[in-house]
This record gives C-alpha cells, structure tokens and sequence, in this order.
C-alpha cells in the first residue's frame, strides 16, 4: 500500500523519528497525556516546564480571537509554569523516557537564580531526558526574576545558560521570548553561555479584548485582568520571521533552531523547516484539536515531499533562506498587471472597492454588467487578487517594464 | 444546457477547493464521530474530513480508497442522509455536513492527479473466482488481490460494473466515474472475463478444474419483477431494468415514447422517470400506491425529479393496461387504500417495482441454500453459504440494499474467503508434517 516517507531528521545530536513535537505547555503536563500524545504519532515531549517555584493560577485563564465565524485566531493564556511538585514531574519524566526509550524527552525548566538553574539541570538530567530547555520566556510570571524579563536581558540569559551548562553534559536549548526587537541579541547570549540550540517563540505580550461590561481585559479573573501571553495561528508570521532571522545571521549559522508559534497542519511545519527549523513544537492547535492532528502533518508532509522530491527532511530545511533577502535588494524593475477572468467573476466588485479606497483607482466597474476592468493605472500592487472571493479569478498577467528599465526574464508567483 | 446533455452531466456541481475547506470548517471534528460509525464500508469520514481540514487531500482521498475501492461512486450515490449524515453532530446546530460531496472533491482529486493510493502484492496465493462485476464483486475482487490472490471476474454483460453502468443514470453517476474506479480494481491485477455467464458459458465445475478454489458470488437482482394484470404483455410495456440497460451504455441515444408512466417509488423508479424526460419524453408521470411519506426514494431524488417536470401520482396502483394495436395506449389504476378510479394516456409503461434473483443452484452450485425468493441464504457478516467454498454477496443476499451496502458485504465475503484458505493451507502443511514426521524426515 502506500509508502509513506522517512520524517526522521537529527536535531542537536538527537535522531528523532519526526520533527514533530508538544511545546513546553499544558498539553505535555503529565505522563499520561505525554504517553498519549507519542502513541498518536509525536516524535518528542517538551514537557511543561518545571521549577522550584510552584505557582498559583487564576480562573478563567483562557481567552481566544475571531475573525468572523472563524474562531482561536489566536489564543491568550495566563498560565505559569508547572503547578505540579518538582519530585512528581521528575518521576514522570523518568517514567516516560522508560517507556518510550526512543521517543524524545526535552525537559523546560525555569530557575529564579543560578543556584535554581543548576539544580533543575543536575535532576532533569538524572531522569534521562535527552535535551534541556531553558524557558527565558514566560510572559506571565508573577515574579520579575523569572520568564521574558529574563529572556530580555542578553546577560542573565547567558549567566543562566552557563549554570544549566555546568550541571549537565546534555544539549541545552534556550527559549527566546518575542517580546523584543532583535532576537538574535538574546539568543547569541544564550550560544555564549554555552547552548547549542535555540527555540522560539514563547508566547508573545497582548491583550486579546476589551469586556464591555468591567472595562477590563479578557479573560475576566474577578473584574480585572492582564496583559498575559498570545499564541496559535495569529503568531505564525512572528514567529517565521524571528527564526528566518536568526537562521540567517552569521553568528548563529550553525546553530540547530526550533520552531514555535502556530503551527497546526502539514505546510505550517514544511514553511518553518524552509526558514531554518529543525525541530517544530506545538501548543495551541493541539489545545483546540487535539494530538489527532500529528497525523495529517506526517502524512502531509510525507506527500508533499513525494510530489518535490525531497528524500529527506535535511534537504528542505532552510531552503527558503537564500531568497529572503533585505528590502533593498528587491527587483523594482517591473509592475505585473493582474488579469481577470471574466467566466469566473461573479461580479461582487470587491476588486472595484478595494482598487479604489485601498489602492490605485484602476479598477473600472461597468454597472451594466457588473464587471470590472483594469486600466492603465494599475500599479501592479494585487490588492485585488488578495480581496477577490473567487478562487483563480484574477492571477498574474502581463509583466510591464518601468519606463528606462532593461526587459529581463521575472518569475511570476 | 439541452436535456440530452442535462442526461449525461453531473447535476450535482462538485466543490472548489475553497468550498471545501469551507464545508470542511463546518464539521465539529467530533470525538467518537458519529458518522464515521454510521458508515457500512468503513469510510471513514470524521478522519478524511479532518484531512481536508487540515490541508492534506492526498491523506483524505487515501483514508477513502483504503476504506472503499468505489469511493468515487458512493460519494455521487450514496443515501447519505440515511447513513453518515444521518448521524451527523452538526445536525444539532443547522444541517449535516455534506460528507458525500466532500467524499467526492477528494476523489475526483485523486483521480486528477493520478494518484496511485492502492499497491496489491505479487498474486502467490490461490486462484479465486468472483462470479458478478456489480459493486460487490468489483470489492470483494480488489480485497482479495490485495491479499494477494490471483482474481478472475467472470460477467455475463460485455462491461463491468453491475448496476452502475446497467442502472444508475448518468446525471447521478457518470460513467468515467464508474469506468475509473473499475480501472482502480484492475490496476490490482483483477482479471475481467466478460461476456461469460457462469451456468450457461461456463459452469462451477468447469471453474474447479481450471484451478479455482473458492467463488464469491455476487450475481444481484436480474430479474424484473412484473404485475399480473391484464396487458402486461403489450408492446410499449417494460421493466426498469431493460429500459435504464439500453439508455446509459448508449449514451442515452434512445428512441423514448411521448407518454411515459413509471410504475414504482424507489430510486429506481425516479432515475427511470428522469431518464424518460430528459432523454425527450413529452409527458412522464410516475405511479405510486402509497404516500409521499412512505415512498423509499431519496427525497432529494423526488425533488429533483419534480423539478424536471415529472408528475408523480400518489395512492394508485396499477389495474390494466389497456391496448390498441398490439401496443399500450392507456394506464388504468384504482385507488390503493380506496376505489378512485385513475385513467392516463401512455405509449410506454415502465414497471420499476423491483427486481429478483436469478436460481443460484443453476449458477452456481444445486446444493447452495436459497430461499423461495431464490435469494441466497448466507450469513451478512461474514458472507458464508452451505457451501464451504462459496461466499455470497450483495443483493443476491440482502434482496437490493445500497451499493455501499454491496461494498461493505463483497470487503466482508473477500476476509471470510481469505480466512477460509488460509486455515486450509495451515491444515495442509499441518498435514505434509505429520506425513514428513512419519517418514522419518524429521
Ligand atoms: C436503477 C437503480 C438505481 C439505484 N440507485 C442506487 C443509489 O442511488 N444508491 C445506492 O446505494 N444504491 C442504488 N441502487 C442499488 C444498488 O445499485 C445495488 O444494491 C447494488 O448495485 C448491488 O450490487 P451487486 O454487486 O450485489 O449487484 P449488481 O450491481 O446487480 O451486479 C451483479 C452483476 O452480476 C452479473 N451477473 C449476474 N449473474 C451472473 C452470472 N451468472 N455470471 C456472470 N455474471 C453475472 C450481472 O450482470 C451484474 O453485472 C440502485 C439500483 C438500481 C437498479
Ligand atoms: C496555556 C499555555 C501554557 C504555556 N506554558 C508554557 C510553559 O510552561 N513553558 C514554555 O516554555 N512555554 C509555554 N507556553 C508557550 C508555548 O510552549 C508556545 O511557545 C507558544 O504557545 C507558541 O506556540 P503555539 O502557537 O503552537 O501555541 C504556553 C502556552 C500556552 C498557550
Ligand atoms: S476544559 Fe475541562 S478543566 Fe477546563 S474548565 Fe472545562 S471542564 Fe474544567
Ligand atoms: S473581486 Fe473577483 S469576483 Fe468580485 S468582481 Fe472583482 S474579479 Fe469579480
Ligand atoms: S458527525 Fe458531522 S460534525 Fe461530527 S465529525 Fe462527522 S461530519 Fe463532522
């Protein structure tokens, strides 16, 4: 029957069957999801981080965003690290890497000072996981000596990435916080003090909605509310770009990276593999769906890579990265006119409203037949082609030269 | 559209991608989907839906055909509001999910693209017979080549595909889609013998000593059932089955009357009524002794048909046919559950009221178990007869269900065959042990 592709991709000395992983999160807090979660198809467990300090959650705790019908556009969440005692984690932790010796087993922990960093790293260790993670990240914690704070800040990241280094001989991983302009500040900190990869991102600062009848953030946690973490499909293009970044600089060339923040099918993992990933881990969309949607990201992308030819996960990754080049170095040589299908239209004038109040006025709308038309205007923007309901109504058309430009071939997309 | 090509083309119009995943985003991806339950062929469709939710068609269209070899087929035919849509969880809040219309978008993908989703090994295992190329011989054949049996199709028509190319019309299922699937079954190394009736061109024993050592028989329903009334034997009367066989492998290039009545309330019946008008009948009316309410055809069928412009007659049934000429001019029917007298002009009368199994003893083998019906007695799960090397499925057991029904009986026949074989192989070699114990081999 059918044969479905190897997955398999080594990520910091680790082979592991797949690349797809929990994210440190509620969704890996306990043997028995973990356990569930690899029966169904993950390759590895980030396990919810743990940490000496335990904290004290509120209700509710949740918020997501619409857009129209569709609902978890994004998600806010204003959970901490784990709630659960540090000998219980520890003794799940070992249970699962018993039992799943070849699964992977990444172990997030979060200190308040070096003496913490390097205890969590000595006892992650012991249990047998395979990587450690350090979440610098957590923007909800309720003590500035732990989470994005600390990932903000280039010299605490590196000071507690050395005393993870010092406990451990296992690969360390540093989780980068996006709630900063440049994140390969932090994350070169972090492959100073020692780590040998990067992961990113945690979850990033937001308030989702305003409650009209408290005034206050959502969710309601008794009238009020804060500022508190966002994740899941509305993070994806944050999230691409940081690891594009960081792929791309020279520092961090060699680095192994994870790519976090929305990912919930087959091309979601196949767009961060092409900006640099090796590893992809997932919160949100298993939140709202479930393990169950492990199976349709092997199998996608194993077809995928049928129909590209790819023979393995090694050839796609970071193959994107050549040809996102700096603003400057744009070919602006061309506009491209869209052309329309007139036996596909169905005459919404979209394209007209569009043309007009967002762009170029260069769309002409025959109120006749209800039909519109472009004119020498165009600029070649294809705002049109974005707000047009239909699908393969309007596509590329003629490649126009600017005026003094030299013709040359130009690939349309 | 003219009507002869209206005949030919698909009513229904298939998705757009983007129509999918908007139809996709309905479904509730439901924990212990219901509809995947409410499937008889095992189709799986809460997996495939999520599939084309989450962007992986190619997935989808292989969870259908590992499931259904006529996946294609039951996407257009099924009478999915008697079965997974039934059961759907998004009922509770406007209307089911159109499952067969997405069954069909990632098909008719697969098909585009020229997927190749099922793989049977080399054929090493025993020659088999299946004896009907209908939807249950064409499942139960593509099973067993995927067990690795070497299959044979034996068909008395000269194209395979039982009903769906002898019955069902073209605007509900179009041949290419038929002829596709049957490609699908072929490409898994089934071998076709057509033209070949067994009992008549060649019998069960003649079969045995070819090599074949177990049969599935899967013949259907060929008999049409007829009323005793008077007239029944004029010119211009006819049975479904005769009429819908002549119009789909012509093309519908038919000669059809003025005056059609169509004598029934199934599907049949309605695909007999839409065949007759839009192939250039002038007036069709369909007769049907019960109620609206009790009529078993689909509804959406019932519709469709009235739409066309099909007169459908409730509460009469048929009492004589009165001639000229040797040729039928006139219906007259009387009240089913009173005396109301019915009389409508007619130069074609179709009788669409059922049909029946041909003698299976005379097929197949005289000892076969059959019922006075000369439906075949065999166990629905497992397919078995009396006969240790004859399975039976599809209509020739269940008295004409649902092609998907066919499907799920001829997957379930191909199992119990295979498991049959197989436990005589492990006897056997049982057997050559003792004997090899006794020589002193061992
Ligand atoms: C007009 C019509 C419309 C229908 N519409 C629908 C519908 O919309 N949805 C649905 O689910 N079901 C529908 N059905 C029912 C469905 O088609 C049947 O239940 C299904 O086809 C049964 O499959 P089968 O393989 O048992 O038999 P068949 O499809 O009847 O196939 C039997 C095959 O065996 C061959 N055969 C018979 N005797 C021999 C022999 N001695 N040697 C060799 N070959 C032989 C026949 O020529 C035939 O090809 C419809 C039926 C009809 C007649
Ligand atoms: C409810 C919730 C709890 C989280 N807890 C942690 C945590 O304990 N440690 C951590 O490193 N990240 C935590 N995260 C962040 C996620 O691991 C992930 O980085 C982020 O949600 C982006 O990925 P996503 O879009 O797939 O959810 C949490 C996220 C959510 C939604
Ligand atoms: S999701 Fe479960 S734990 Fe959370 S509020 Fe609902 S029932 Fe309670
Ligand atoms: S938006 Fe698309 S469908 Fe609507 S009028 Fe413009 S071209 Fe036609
Ligand atoms: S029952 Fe309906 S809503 Fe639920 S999974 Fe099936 S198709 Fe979707």
């Amino acid at each position: 029957m059918v044969k479905h592709k190897d997955l398999s991709i080594e990520f910091c000395g680790v082979k592991c069957e797949n690349p797809f992983f929990l994210s440190s999160s509620p969704v890996g807090s306990n043997y028995d999801m973990c356990s569930k979660a690899l029966e169904t198809g993950w390759g590895g467990i980030v396990y919810k981080t743990i940490g000496v300090y335990i904290p004290d959650e509120c209700s509710p705790r949740f918020d997501n965003t619409r857009k129209e019908a569709t609902p978890f556009l994004g998600f806010k969440n204003m959970e901490q690290i784990s709630d659960k005692p540090l000998e219980k984690n520890l003794e799940m932790m070992a249970k699962l890497k018993k039992d799943y010796p070849d699964k992977i087993l990444i172990a997030s922990i979060m200190g308040e000072n070096e003496e913490e960093w390097k205890k969590l790293s000595k006892l992650v260790t012991e249990v047998g996981a395979d990587i450690i993670e350090c979440n610098f990240s957590c923007p909800q914690m309720t003590s500035s000596t732990m989470g994005s704070d600390v990932g903000q800040n280039p010299e605490l990241v590196k000071k507690y990435t050395q005393s993870v280094c010092s406990a451990t001989h296992l690969p360390v991983m540093a989780k980068m916080t996006p709630n900063i302009g440049n994140m390969e500040i932090p994350a070169i900190a972090a492959v100073k003090g020692g780590a040998a990869s990067i992961s990113a991102i945690n979850t990033i600062k937001a308030i989702t909605r305003i409650d009209f009848n408290h005034y206050t953030a959502m969710p309601v946690v008794n009238g009020k509310s804060s500022i508190s973490g966002y994740s899941g499909k509305a993070v994806k293009p944050i999230s691409l770009r940081f690891i594009a970044q960081m792929a791309q600089h020279p520092d961090l060339a060699n680095i192994p990276l994870s790519g976090i923040g929305g990912i919930e099918n087959w091309e979601d993992a196949a767009e961060f593999l092409m900006v640099g990933a090796r590893n992809l881990q997932v919160t949100t969309a298993i939140m709202q769906y479930g393990y169950r949607i492990v199976e349709d990201m092997i199998s996608g992308l194993s077809y995928f890579m049928q129909a590209k030819g790819f023979n393995s996960l090694d050839e796609m990754v970071g193959i994107a990265l050549d040809n996102i080049i700096p603003a400057e170095e744009i070919d602006r040589d061309f506009k491209i006119i869209p052309k329309i299908d007139e036996d596909v239209c169905v005459g919404c004038g979209r394209c007209y409203i569009s043309c007009y109040d967002g762009a170029h006025q260069a769309i002409e709308w025959d109120e006749d037949n209800r039909r519109p038309s472009i004119t020498d205007d165009c600029v070649g923007c294809h705002l049109c082609m974005n707000v047009c309901p239909i699908e393969g109504c309007i596509t590329p058309g003629e490649v126009k030269f600017k005026e003094g430009r030299d013709p040359h071939e130009v690939i349309v997309g | 559209m003219n009507d002869k090509k209206k005949y030919l083309t698909e009513a229904i119009k298939p998705y757009t991608p983007l129509l999918a995943m908007e139809e996709a985003s309905r479904c509730l991806l439901c924990h212990d989907a219901p509809c995947s339950k409410g499937c008889p062929a095992g189709t799986n469709p809460a997996k495939f839906i999520r599939s084309i939710r989450f962007k992986n068609i190619k997935g989808a269209a292989e969870t259908i055909r590992k499931a259904n070899i006529l996946g294609g087929v039951c996407a257009r035919i099924c009478p999915y509001d008697k079965l997974c849509e039934e059961a759907c969880s998004r009922t509770g809040i406007d209307k089911p999910i159109e499952i067969g219309r997405l069954q069909r978008f990632a098909t008719d993908f697969e098909q585009a693209i020229g997927m190749k989703i099922l793989e049977a090994p080399e054929a090493t295992k025993e020659k088999v017979a299946v004896i009907g190329s209908g939807p249950a011989g064409l499942a139960a054949a593509a099973n067993l080549a995927l067990m690795g049996y070497k299959v044979t199709i034996f068909e008395e028509k000269s194209t395979p595909g039982g009903v769906l190319t002898y019955g069902i019309v073209p605007s509900r299922l179009p041949q290419n889609i038929v002829d596709q699937e049957i490609r699908y079954v072929k490409d898994l190394g089934v071998e076709f013998k057509l033209d070949c009736k067994v009992g008549k061109d060649i019998t069960l024993d003649e079969l045995k000593s070819e090599g074949y050592v177990a049969f599935v028989l899967s013949i259907g329903l060929q008999q049409p059932k007829l009323i005793n009334i008077p007239g029944i034997n004029l010119e211009g009367v006819t049975t479904a089955i005769d009429f819908l066989a002549a119009a789909k492998p012509n093309n519908g290039n038919i000669d059809v009357s003025q005056n059609v009545i169509v004598i029934g309330g199934g599907d049949v019946a309605m695909d007999c009524a839409t065949t007759a008008k839009l192939l250039g009948a002038n007036k069709v009316s369909i007769v049907y002794r019960r109620t609206y309410e009790e009529m078993p055809a689909n509804k959406d069928e019932v519709r469709y048909v009235s739409e066309l412009g099909v007169n459908i007659i409730y509460g009469f049934t048929p009492k004589e046919i009165i001639g000229d000429n040797g040729k039928v001019v006139k219906l007259k029917a009387v009240g089913f559950k009173d005396d109301s007298l019915l009389e409508l002009k007619a130069d074609k009368i179709i009788f669409a009221i059922g049909q029946i199994a041909e003698n299976s003893k005379e097929i197949a083998d005289l000892n076969i178990s059959i019922d006075g019906k000369n439906l075949v007695l065999a166990n629905e799960e497992t397919c078995e007869t009396n006969i240790e090397n004859i399975f039976a499925a599809g209509d020739v057991v269940n008295e004409g269900k649902t092609v998907v029904e066919a499907v799920a009986a001829g997957k379930a026949a191909a199992d119990s065959l295979n498991k049959y074989l197989t436990s005589l192989r492990e006897v056997q070699s049982d057997d050559t042990e003792v004997v090899a114990e006794k020589k002193g081999v061992k």
